[in-house]
C-alpha cells in the first residue's frame, strides 16, 4: 500500500466538518463587515459626541435660569448676534444678579472667589468643533436658525449636554435644506416655539423672503 | 533649444543669466518644480558626485574649502533649520483634538474690557519709527493680541500702504529671542537681575551725576522722531549741563538737518540720482503711491522716471530710462546736469567725459535704455527736464555728499521746482535743531578716559560702528555702560547693564513722519510680553528717580504740541488722536522755514587719502531691503523674503556686473575676497545685470553673531546669516569709496536665490504651443495712446509664430463650464504700478500663517510663499531693464489642478474660488504638477511641530486664528484671502446689505504701497476690478491654455523718451 492511499483513507478533518463550510463562508463575509461597522459606529459622532455632558466647575443650571425664570439666551451670550462666538459671559454678568440674589449661596463660592480675586472661571467646553471648522454664530442666528436647532432644549438641562452630532454631514443636511429649521427672527431664542403652519411652508417662505441660500462650498467653513 | 534662439518676436524676457544661457541650474528648476524632491536626504556635494565639481562651503565666514552644506535630513538637521520649523504658525497640537473627550476649557474674563467682543478683531492706530521717521499703522488685534499690521489710510506717510519692515513687525514682537531679562555684568559672566535692582543702582548713580553736573556722562541714542524723547533729553541736558548726547544711525535714510520732500504725483519728469525714492527712502511708501498715480495714463500723459544709480534698486527697476554709473560718478553727473540746465545749453560734460576716460567700460555701457552713452542720456534728460519746468523733480540720495545735494538744489531751483514739486524743510523737533554729537566724539572721549557713564538707548554700535572706530575697545574704557535694546545683542554683551526694551507695539511713545513731522501717538497694543521698558521710561527714571506713567508723559507732549498748533487738549482730543492715529493739526506747517533761512547742507568729511591698492573698483554700502542695518536679522519672514532685486534669501553678496565679473574671473556664487583699507571680508559674488561696471555693492546688516536663533548667535552655536561688511566700512567713507580689491577664491557658495524657482515652462511648450503669449507684457505710452499697437504687437507675435490668425480662436472646453450667479471674485494686477518691493509677500505670510523654511529648503525650491514676485530682465545683459510681476494662484475657472486631484481636495466654489481642502489632501502633488503657473506649495515637513517646545509658545500668538495651520504632506496655495471674503460676507448679511466694492481687500492688496492690486466681484458691474479687467491692456497669463485665469494683468506701460528711442534705432542701424 502506498502512503497516498493511506492519506485518502484517513482524512485529517472528520467528515462532518464539511457541513460547516457554508457557515465558515458566512462568517468570513460577516465578521469584517461587523468589525468595520462596529468601528464606524463607535467612532461616529452619534456615539462619541452626542450626550457629552461634562461636569462644570459651577453647577449652573440652564433649566433654572432659562426654563423656570425665562431668561433670554442673549442676556448672557451677548455676542451671539454679532460675532462668531456666542461668548461665555464674564463673571461680571453673573454678579449683576448674584450680588443680591443668592449672594450667600453655598453653590457659588467659586463665583464669588472669581469676582473677588479677579480670577476667571474655567468652564468646560461642551460643543466643540474641530479647529479647522470656522463656524459663525451670528451668520446663523441673524438668518433665523433657532438656538434650539443645534443645542436642543437647553431650558430643560440641569447640566448642558450635546444633543446633535455636529458632524459635517449633519451641517450639510441643513445647508442643503435650510427650510426645516428657519424661523422668524424674533423667535430665534425661543426654546418652545412651534410654527402654526407646517415648517416646510414657513421655511420656504422665509427662505425666499430673506434670500437664504446657504453655501456648501468647502471654503464656507474650512479656510 | 536655447531661450536665446526662440523665435518669439518683440522683447525678450529672461529671469536670470542662467535662464538666458539656458544653464543647467535653470533647467533644474524648469524641469521639476521641486528638483530634489526625490532625493531629500543627500547633501549637494553628495549629489554632484564627481570630485571635480566645485566644493560647497557651509558659511562664508569660515572657509575651509570643502565643508559640505549640512545634510538635508528630515528631522535632525541644523539646529537653526530645526528651529525655523517653528517660525510659521501652528495649532498642530490643538489639531489633534479630533480625538474626542479631550477636555477643553472656556475661560471667560472676569470683566470684559469695554468694546471687546471675544474673537472679533479690533483695530488700533499706532506708528512705527524706523531710523527717525515714522509710518502710521493700524494694528489688528484678536482677543488682545496683535496679529496683523496694516497701513493707516489717514497717515500721510502710509496712505494705507506699508513696507516689508512694518509687515514683519508682528513676528519681531513675538520673537522668543527678544531680551527677557535685565543683565548685569559680573565676574564669571553676566547675571540676571531685576528692574528693581537696576532702579536701586540707577537712583544713587544718577543722583551723583546730577550733583556733578553730568560730567563724564554720555548718552548714545539711535535716531528717533519721538518729541517726548526729545523733551526728556533736553531736560536731562539742562539738569546735567556737562553731559554729552550722541546719535548714531549706521544706515541713515536721510542726511543732515535738511529734509527734502517731493510731490511725485504732480511731477511729469522724475530724475533720481542714486536716490531710491520708492524703496529705501523714509517716505517710500507715500512716494510709491504718488508715483503709481502718476503712472496712470490720463489724457495721454503719464510721468517719466529717469534713474542714475550704481546698483539696481526698486526705483531703478521702475525707471523708463536707467543709467548705471558708479556711485562716485554721480557727483560729476549732477554737476554736468546742473551746467546743462543752468546754461540751457545741453552739451557734453567734462565731468562725465573724465569719468568715462578713467573707466572705459562705462562708455560701453550704452544700451537701449541709456540711449547710447551717459552723455546722450544726460542731454535728453536735461531737455526733458527743461520742457517740464516746475513740473519735475530731481532727487539725490543720502549716500551722496553734501555738495551734490547743493548741486541738485540748484538744479531744482533753476527748473523752478522749489515750492512747486520740491520742498525743503529743516528737521523739526527740539532734539534736531541742536545737532547731536557724532559717535566719533564719543569714542575719542572714551579713549581719552573722559567717559564715566554711557547710556545707550537702542542701536547696536559694537556690531555696526565703522571698522576704524573700535567701539568695543572704547566701551571697555568706560566705567559704567547701560544698554537698552530689544535683543541681548553684540553691544549688550559688552555692557555693564543690559535692559530689555519694549517693542513699539508694547509701549507708549510718539513719533513724527518724514518730512513734515506729522504727529502720531504710538500706543501699546499689548502689555509688555518680556517686561521690557521703553527709552522714555528709562530717561524718566534718570530724571525723576522713579518709573513714570508713560501714557501721561506722552499726553503731556501731546498737550504741549496742541497748544503750539492750536489744537484741543481735552480728553476728547486725546481720544481722537488715539483713534485716528494722527493729529489733525499738523505742526509741520509751523516748522517750515523759509528757503533763505535754511542752513547749508553739512559737508561730509572729504574722503581720506585713498590707499593705492592697484584696483579701480568701487565699494558701495547699502542698507539691506530686508534686515535694514541688521536690526531685523532675527526676523525669519524678512530673512526669507527674496530681495526685491537679487531674489536672494538668507544671505548677502557682493554684487558685480557681468563685465566686471568676467574681467576679474569671478563666477556667479563664487566666494570672493574683498580687500579694502586693510580690512577683508569673504562673501559670495552675485552677478547682476545692470550693475555699474567696476562698482561692487554690498548689503549691510548680515553676519550677526548675537542676533538670535535665526540671524545667528555664537553663544548658541548658530552660524551667522551672511557676512558682516561693517568691518570693511570706514568713518571717512561711510557709503562708497574706491580702492576695493576683489579676488576670486574658486570656492563655490550655495546662494539661495528664488529667481529661477517655479519657472513657468514656456520653453518646453514651444513645440506644441507656439501660441503661448508672453507671460509679461509691456507697451509704451505712444503705442498705448496712439494706435493701440501695444496689444496689437502681441497679437502679431502670436500670429507670426503660430501661423494662425490672431487673436487665437475661442477654444471649446473639455469640461462643463459653470455659471456664476452670485459673486464672482477676481483680481487685477496693474503691472505699471507694481514696483516689486515685496511688502505683499510678507503681508501674505503674516495673514495666512505661512511658515519660514530656512535657507537649506529654499536652495531646493521649497519656499512656501503663496505669492511670489517674478523678476524678468529684458535687453542687453550689460544694461537691462527689469520688469516685475507678482504671481499667486489665478483661481482658474477651468482649473487644471482640480481636474487631476484624485481626492477632490481642490475644488471649485460657487463663487469661482479654487478652494483647497487641507483635510482631504493626501499629498499626491498631482495638482502642483498640473498647475501651469507653478503657484502651489507643498509642506514637505511639519514646519510647525516645534511649537511643542514651551520656549516657543509665545510665537503661536502671531498666528491668524482665521486661517488653518497646515501640517506635513499637505498642498497649499493662495486662497484670495477667503477668510476675509467670508468675514465681509457675514458682516454684510448680518446687516442686511450688499457687499460694497472695495470692502474686501486681500492682504497683498492692502499692503501694497502703490495700489497695484485690485480685488472684487466681477459680477458687480460697478466694481473697480471689472473696470480693470475690461481695460484693453488687460490680459490673462497663459490664457491660451483655456484655463480661464481669474487674475488678470494690466500690461505695463513704459514712457520712454522718444529722443532716446530714436538714438537707439539709429545706433542699431
Amino acid at each position: 500500500m502506498s502512503g497516498k492511499s493511506n492519506l485518502m483513507a484517513d482524512p485529517i478533518f472528520p467528515k462532518w466538518i464539511d457541513r460547516l463550510r457554508p457557515l465558515a463562508g458566512v462568517l468570513l463575509a460577516v465578521v469584517p463587515l461587523y468589525l468595520v461597522g462596529m468601528a464606524y459606529y463607535a467612532g461616529s459622532p452619534e456615539t462619541t459626541d452626542v450626550g457629552y455632558s461634562p461636569v462644570q466647575p459651577i453647577a449652573y443650571s440652564h433649566a433654572l435660569h432659562v426654563g423656570e425664570m425665562g431668561m433670554d439666551c442673549r442676556f448672557c451670550h451677548t455676542t451671539v448676534e454679532s460675532a462668531a462666538f456666542a461668548a461665555i459671559p464674564p463673571t461680571e454678568t453673573c454678579m449683576t444678579c448674584h450680588k443680591n440674589v443668592a449672594a450667600e449661596s453655598d453653590k457659588l463660592p467659586l463665583l464669588r472667589a472669581s469676582w473677588a480675586d479677579e480670577k476667571p472661571i474655567h468652564w468646560v467646553k461642551v460643543h466643540d468643533l474641530p479647529d479647522y471648522v470656522y463656524f459663525d454664530h451670528s451668520a446663523h442666528v441673524t438668518r433665523g436658525i433657532g438656538c434650539v436647532s443645534c443645542h436642543g432644549r437647553i431650558d430643560r438641562m440641569e447640566q448642558v449636554a450635546q444633543v446633535e452630532r455636529l458632524s459635517m454631514g449633519w451641517c450639510l443636511e441643513c445647508h442643503r435644506n435650510p427650510e426645516q429649521h428657519l424661523r422668524p427672527q424674533e423667535f430665534v431664542t425661543a426654546m418652545d416655539w412651534k410654527p402654526i403652519e407646517p415648517q416646510e411652508v414657513l421655511g420656504k417662505r422665509l427662505r425666499e423672503k430673506n434670500n437664504i441660500n446657504p453655501s456648501t462650498d468647502c471654503s464656507t467653513c474650512h479656510r | 533649444m536655447s531661450s536665446l534662439e526662440r523665435p518669439s518676436a518683440g522683447k525678450q524676457y529672461w529671469r536670470s543669466l542662467a535662464e538666458r544661457a539656458d544653464a543647467p541650474e535653470f533647467r533644474r528648476f524648469l524641469e521639476a518644480e521641486f528638483p530634489d524632491a526625490g532625493v531629500p536626504y543627500l547633501s549637494p556635494t553628495e549629489k554632484t558626485g564627481t570630485g571635480s565639481e566645485p566644493k560647497y562651503v557651509g558659511t562664508a565666514g569660515a572657509v575651509t574649502g570643502s565643508v559640505p552644506v549640512p545634510v538635508f535630513d528630515g528631522d535632525d538637521g541644523l539646529s537653526r533649520r530645526r528651529w525655523l520649523q517653528l517660525m510659521g504658525a501652528s495649532l498642530a497640537l490643538a489639531g489633534l483634538s479630533g480625538c474626542r473627550w479631550e477636555k477643553r476649557e472656556l475661560v471667560a474674563e472676569v470683566k470684559r474690557p469695554k468694546g471687546r467682543t471675544p474673537g472679533k478683531p479690533q483695530r488700533l492706530a499706532t506708528a512705527m519709527d524706523l531710523a527717525g521717521s515714522a509710518i502710521g499703522l493700524l494694528v489688528t488685534c484678536v482677543d488682545g493680541r496683535p496679529i496683523k499690521i496694516e497701513g493707516n489710510p489717514r497717515h500721510p506717510a502710509s496712505l494705507g500702504g506699508t513696507d516689508a519692515f512694518t509687515q514683519a513687525a508682528i513676528l519681531e514682537l513675538y520673537d522668543p529671542d527678544r531680551s527677557h531679562d535685565v543683565y548685569r555684568a559680573a565676574e564669571g559672566g553676566p547675571i540676571v537681575q531685576t528692574w528693581d535692582k537696576f532702579a536701586e543702582f540707577a537712583r544713587p548713580h544718577f543722583a551723583a551725576l546730577r550733583k556733578s553736573g553730568g560730567a563724564g556722562f554720555h548718552i548714545l541714542a539711535e535716531a528717533s522722531s519721538s518729541p517726548t524723547r526729545a523733551i526728556l533729553l533736553e531736560q536731562l541736558l539742562e539738569e546735567l549741563p556737562d553731559a554729552m548726547w550722541h546719535e548714531y544711525e549706521p544706515a541713515a535714510r536721510e542726511r543732515g538737518p535738511l529734509r527734502t520732500d517731493f510731490d511725485l504725483e504732480a511731477s511729469e519728469v522724475i530724475v533720481c540720482l542714486d536716490a531710491d525714492l520708492l524703496g529705501a527712502h523714509p517716505a517710500a511708501v507715500r512716494y510709491a503711491r504718488e508715483f503709481a498715480k502718476g503712472r496712470e495714463v490720463v489724457e495721454g500723459r503719464m510721468n517719466r522716471l529717469y534713474v542714475v544709480e550704481s546698483h539696481f534698486t526698486v526705483t531703478g527697476a521702475s525707471a523708463d530710462h536707467r543709467l548705471a554709473i558708479r556711485a562716485e560718478q554721480i557727483a560729476g553727473f549732477a554737476e554736468a546736469l546742473r551746467r546743462a540746465i543752468e546754461g540751457r545749453a545741453p552739451g557734453v560734460s567734462p565731468g562725465i567725459e573724465e569719468a568715462n576716460a578713467s573707466h572705459p567700460r562705462a562708455d560701453a555701457q550704452g544700451s537701449p535704455d541709456s540711449g547710447g552713452s551717459p552723455d546722450k542720456f544726460l542731454r535728453a534728460m536735461a531737455d526733458d527736464l527743461l520742457a517740464h519746468k516746475g513740473q519735475c523733480v530731481v532727487a539725490v540720495g543720502p549716500r551722496q555728499p553734501g555738495h551734490v545735494h547743493e548741486t541738485v538744489r540748484a538744479i531744482n531751483a533753476a527748473l523752478g521746482n522749489m515750492e512747486q514739486t520740491v520742498w525743503r524743510t529743516v528737521d523739526y523737533g527740539p532734539d534736531r535743531l541742536e545737532a547731536p554729537q557724532p559717535i566719533e566724539a564719543l569714542i575719542a572721549a572714551a579713549n581719552a578716559g573722559h567717559v564715566g557713564t554711557l547710556l545707550i538707548l537702542g542701536g547696536n554700535p559694537v556690531y555696526n560702528a565703522p571698522a576704524d572706530l573700535p567701539f568695543a575697545e572704547a566701551l571697555a574704557k568706560i566705567g559704567t555702560t547701560i544698554h537698552l535694546s530689544r535683543y541681548r545683542d553684540e553691544t549688550s554683551r559688552l555692557c555693564t547693564w543690559h535692559l530689555p526694551e519694549a517693542h513699539f507695539l508694547e509701549a507708549w511713545s510718539d513719533a513724527r513722519s518724514y518730512p513734515g513731522g506729522e504727529y502720531s501717538i504710538v500706543q501699546p497694543a499689548i502689555a509688555p510680553l518680556n517686561d521690557g521698558r521703553s527709552a522714555l521710561e528709562i530717561l524718566s527714571l534718570l530724571l525723576e528717580g522713579r518709573w513714570p506713567d508713560a501714557e501721561k508723559l506722552v499726553r503731556k507732549t501731546f498737550e504741549t504740541i496742541a497748544r503750539i498748533v492750536g489744537g484741543g487738549t481735552s480728553d476728547q482730543a486725546w481720544r481722537e488722536i488715539l483713534h485716528n492715529g494722527i493729529s489733525p493739526a499738523s505742526p509741520a506747517a509751523l516748522m517750515m522755514p523759509l528757503e533763505s533761512e535754511l542752513p547749508a547742507v553739512v559737508e561730509s568729511k572729504p574722503a581720506g587719502k585713498k590707499e593705492k591698492s592697484g584696483s579701480d573698483l568701487e565699494i558701495v554700502f547699502c542698507a539691506d531691503a530686508k534686515v535694514f542695518d541688521g536690526r531685523f536679522a532675527n526676523n525669519g519672514w524678512l530673512q526669507e523674503l527674496p530681495d526685491p532685486m537679487t531674489r536672494l534669501t538668507w544671505d548677502n553678496a557682493a554684487i558685480l556686473s557681468p563685465a566686471t565679473a568676467e574681467r576679474l574671473g569671478v563666477a556667479n556664487g563664487e566666494l570672493v575676497r574683498l580687500k579694502y583699507r586693510g580690512g577683508e571680508a569673504q562673501l559670495p559674488a552675485y552677478i547682476m545685470p545692470g550693475q555699474a561696471d567696476a562698482s561692487v555693492a554690498v548689503m549691510l546688516g548680515y553676519g550677526r553673531t548675537a542676533a538670535g536663533q535665526v540671524g545667528g548667535s555664537s553663544a548658541d552655536g548658530v552660524a551667522p546669516v551672511g557676512v558682516d561688511v561693517y568691518r570693511l566700512r570706514h568713518s571717512a567713507a561711510m557709503h562708497f569709496d574706491s580702492g576695493l580689491a576683489v579676488e576670486p577664491t574658486g570656492v563655490k557658495y550655495p546662494l539661495a536665490m528664488t529667481q529661477d524657482h517655479f519657472a513657468i515652462d514656456t520653453v518646453g511648450m514651444e513645440a506644441r504651443a507656439q501660441r503661448v503669449g508672453s507671460l509679461i507684457r509691456e507697451t509704451t505710452l505712444s503705442e498705448e495712446t496712439g494706435t493701440g499697437r501695444g496689444l496689437a504687437e502681441h497679437e502679431a507675435v502670436e500670429k507670426d509664430s503660430s501661423g494662425q490668425s490672431a487673436p487665437h480662436p475661442r477654444q471649446e472646453s473639455l469640461w462643463e463650464e459653470p455659471e456664476y450667479k452670485g459673486h464672482r471674485w477676481g483680481m487685477a494686477i496693474e503691472l505699471s504700478k507694481c514696483i516689486g518691493c515685496g511688502a505683499c509677500v510678507v503681508a501674505c505670510q503674516a495673514e495666512n500663517n505661512i511658515p519660514v523654511v530656512g535657507k537649506e529648503r529654499v536652495l531646493v525650491g521649497r519656499e512656501m510663499h503663496w505669492l511670489r514676485i517674478d523678476r524678468y530682465f529684458t535687453g542687453d545683459p550689460a544694461d537691462p531693464q527689469i520688469a516685475v510681476q507678482p504671481v499667486a494662484c489665478h483661481h482658474c475657472e477651468m482649473a487644471p489642478c482640480e481636474q487631476v486631484c484624485p481626492f477632490g481636495a481642490t475644488v471649485h466654489s460657487a463663487e469661482g474660488l479654487n478652494d483647497m481642502v487641507y483635510n482631504r489632501c493626501v499629498g499626491t502633488r498631482y495638482c502642483a504638477n498640473n498647475c501651469p503657473y507653478k503657484v502651489r506649495r507643498f509642506n514637505f515637513f511639519n514646519y510647525h511641530k516645534q511649537f511643542r517646545d514651551a520656549a516657543n509658545e509665545v510665537l503661536k500668538m502671531a498666528h491668524n486664528p482665521e486661517v488653518t495651520v497646515r501640517s506635513r504632506g499637505v498642498m497649499e496655495k493662495c486662497t484670495y484671502c477667503v477668510q476675509r471674503i467670508q468675514a465681509a460676507k457675514i458682516a454684510a448679511k448680518n446687516e442686511g446689505r450688499p457687499i460694497e466694492d472695495g470692502e474686501i481687500r486681500t492682504a497683498c492688496q492692502q499692503a501694497c504701497p502703490a495700489g497695484a492690486i485690485v480685488f472684487g466681484d466681477l459680477n458687480d458691474k460697478q466694481s473697480a476690478v471689472l473696470r480693470a479687467c475690461h481695460s484693453k491692456r488687460a490680459y490673462g497669463m497663459l490664457a491660451e491654455l483655456n484655463v480661464k485665469p481669474r487674475t488678470q494683468y494690466l500690461t505695463r506701460v513704459r514712457n520712454p523718451n522718444p529722443v532716446l528711442l530714436t538714438l537707439r534705432v539709429r545706433e542699431e542701424a
